[in-house]
């Protein structure tokens, strides 16, 4: 009898490629090579290490491969710490527990064309899109890299880059080019993504700011900071299922109020981008300030990490 | 012209014999919790334990809910009514790998079957409860499928006489 309930896809490390540009390639598949739960071209997933680390990183690989999951890692010494025990301390047959899926680019039929804006390793979920869009025959697309010398991940990239997709920035060699330039005017046929450091979404956004919503896809490396609510009032938050409830405090994040009830749940990024820690709501009135529902999905659910109550009381169905 | 019908005159619950003869639609079976159902032309059913592979055979426990063990979970089947239902009343399409039931069924009256014991192709099964929808299928399929599930979301049974069952086989009563 397995002693505590499964809450991840249990899958080993197949194999650990070194990509270049200080970037590790991991191969996660399941220990009899089973299928692995479906994914959206470019989500992403967490990744659960050793010592209670949980850590987010985006699809490379065609969704249609479907028996791995296919992440780049880029060590980042003064990072947080999950890239460096991934690169120093995984091994090819360590096992790593990984949430389902989530997110991931929206890719619909109506758009003829997409543009895609990568900074460095944010070039990952990008990757996992035009090998999907190539496969189902829909090329029109345009892959830029922008990246201080040596961009990583070289082979994932050589196959766009024989098919003509890929246009390299070089930003050592050269000034970082002028996005507006690459993105164009805005056409109804074309769509928009952009993943890499705060500073290019910052100059993305910019640039982008004229083109609908729903035809732009930003994906960030690091949640931004969450403005302080001079006016946040305690609230009770209620959780149905657990039969629980608690008192949060001004500036108590709701995540750290449930943890405090010993309830355990999946959180990641802690900034509202990710997605990992999504509850549904059942009662009161949430005040959203995560950057990953739609309309539609926040009338269900919120991010914990994030969210607060504009009421007294907020029941969860967790 | 309509023929006049004569009701049944008997209200004996004595007499009432159950009258059905169902079939084998699709047969589906998973190692672990969260992977995909794979679809099967046969599956192996031992007694007393579970299906040969699948995640809720006695020993294996690799599923979801193996935390909780249940001896009367051994397999589960699913009426192919229900994905019929789904698409005609909520407008859901839900495919019968999707269910993450081991047998779809097809004429079988599984909510009537609790407590009695039926064939599945050469295999005798014995129904111990019916299945509740969860939402760990929701999470999965990201479809929301927990509410239209509520009394429909299949029946747990026990393995009396194992064997092997076959996409196409005939479901029948233990009469």
């Amino acid at each position: 009898m397995s002693a505590a309930p499964i809450t991840t896809v249990k899958t080993v490390v197949e194999t650990i490629e070194d990509s270049g540009a200080g970037v590790k390639l991991f191969s996660l598949v399941d220990p009899d090579h089973w299928e692995l739960p479906p994914f959206r071209p470019g989500a992403h997933i967490d990744l659960h290490l050793p010592g209670g680390l949980v850590r987010t990183y985006s699809l490379c690989n065609d969704p249609a491969d479907d028996c791995r999951y296919l992440v780049a890692v880029k060590r980042e010494g003064c990072g947080r710490g999950g890239s460096v025990k991934l690169h120093d301390e995984i091994r090819v047959g360590d096992s790593i527990g990984v949430s389902l899926p989530r997110g991931g680019l929206d890719l619909p039929d109506d758009i003829e064309r997409f543009i895609f804006v990568a900074g460095g390793i944010g070039v990952t979920p990008f990757l996992s899109a035009a090998a999907f869009l190539k496969r189902t025959g829909r090329a029109d697309f345009a892959l830029h890299v922008l990246s201080r010398g040596e961009p990583p991940l070289r082979r994932l990239l050589a196959p766009l880059a024989a098919s003509g997709h890929l246009v390299l920035h070089d930003t050592a060699a050269r000034a970082r080019p002028e996005l507006a330039k690459i993105i164009g005017r805005q056409q109804c046929h074309i769509g928009l993504g952009c993943c890499g450091p705060e500073s290019m979404i910052d100059d993305f956004e910019h640039a982008a700011g004229d083109w609908p919503a729903g035809r732009i896809h930003i994906e960030r490396f690091v949640p931004p900071p969450l403005p302080v609510d001079p006016n946040a009032k305690p609230y009770t938050l209620v959780l149905a299922r657990s039969r629980l409830e608690t008192r949060v405090a001004p500036g108590q994040t709701m995540l750290s109020a449930i943890q405090s009830l010993n309830v355990d749940i999946p959180a990641s990024c802690c900034g509202g981008i990710c997605g990992s820690c999504k509850v549904n709501w059942l009662e009161g009135a949430p005040v959203h300030r995560d950057r990953v529902l739609s309309p539609a999905e926040r009338a269900r659910s919120l991010m914990v990490c994030v969210a607060g109550s504009a009421d007294d009381r907020l029941v969860l169905d967790l | 012209m309509l023929d006049t019908v004569q009701q049944p005159t008997t209200s004996s619950h004595e007499s009432v014999v159950p009258s059905w003869t169902g079939v084998v639609r699709h047969l589906h079976l998973t190692p672990r919790a969260f992977l995909p159902m794979r679809s099967m032309p046969e599956i192996v059913l031992i007694a007393g334990k579970g299906i040969e592979g699948d995640r809720y055979m006695i020993g294996r426990e690799q599923g979801f809910y193996s935390h909780k063990p249940e001896e009367g979970r051994q397999v589960t089947l699913f009426e192919d009514e229900t994905l019929v239902a789904l698409k005609r009343d909520h407008n859901i399409d839900l495919g019968p790998e999707e269910h993450r039931r081991n047998v779809t069924v097809a004429g079988v009256p599984l909510t009537h079957l609790v407590g009695r014991r039926f064939w599945l192709g050469e295999t005798l099964l014995e129904a111990t409860r019916l299945s509740i929808p969860c939402r760990h299928i929701e999470e999965i399929t990201g479809k929301a499928i927990f509410d239209p599930l509520i009394n429909r979301s299949g029946l747990n049974c026990r393995i009396l006489q194992g064997g092997i069952v076959r996409v196409g086989d005939a479901v029948r009563n233990d009469a």
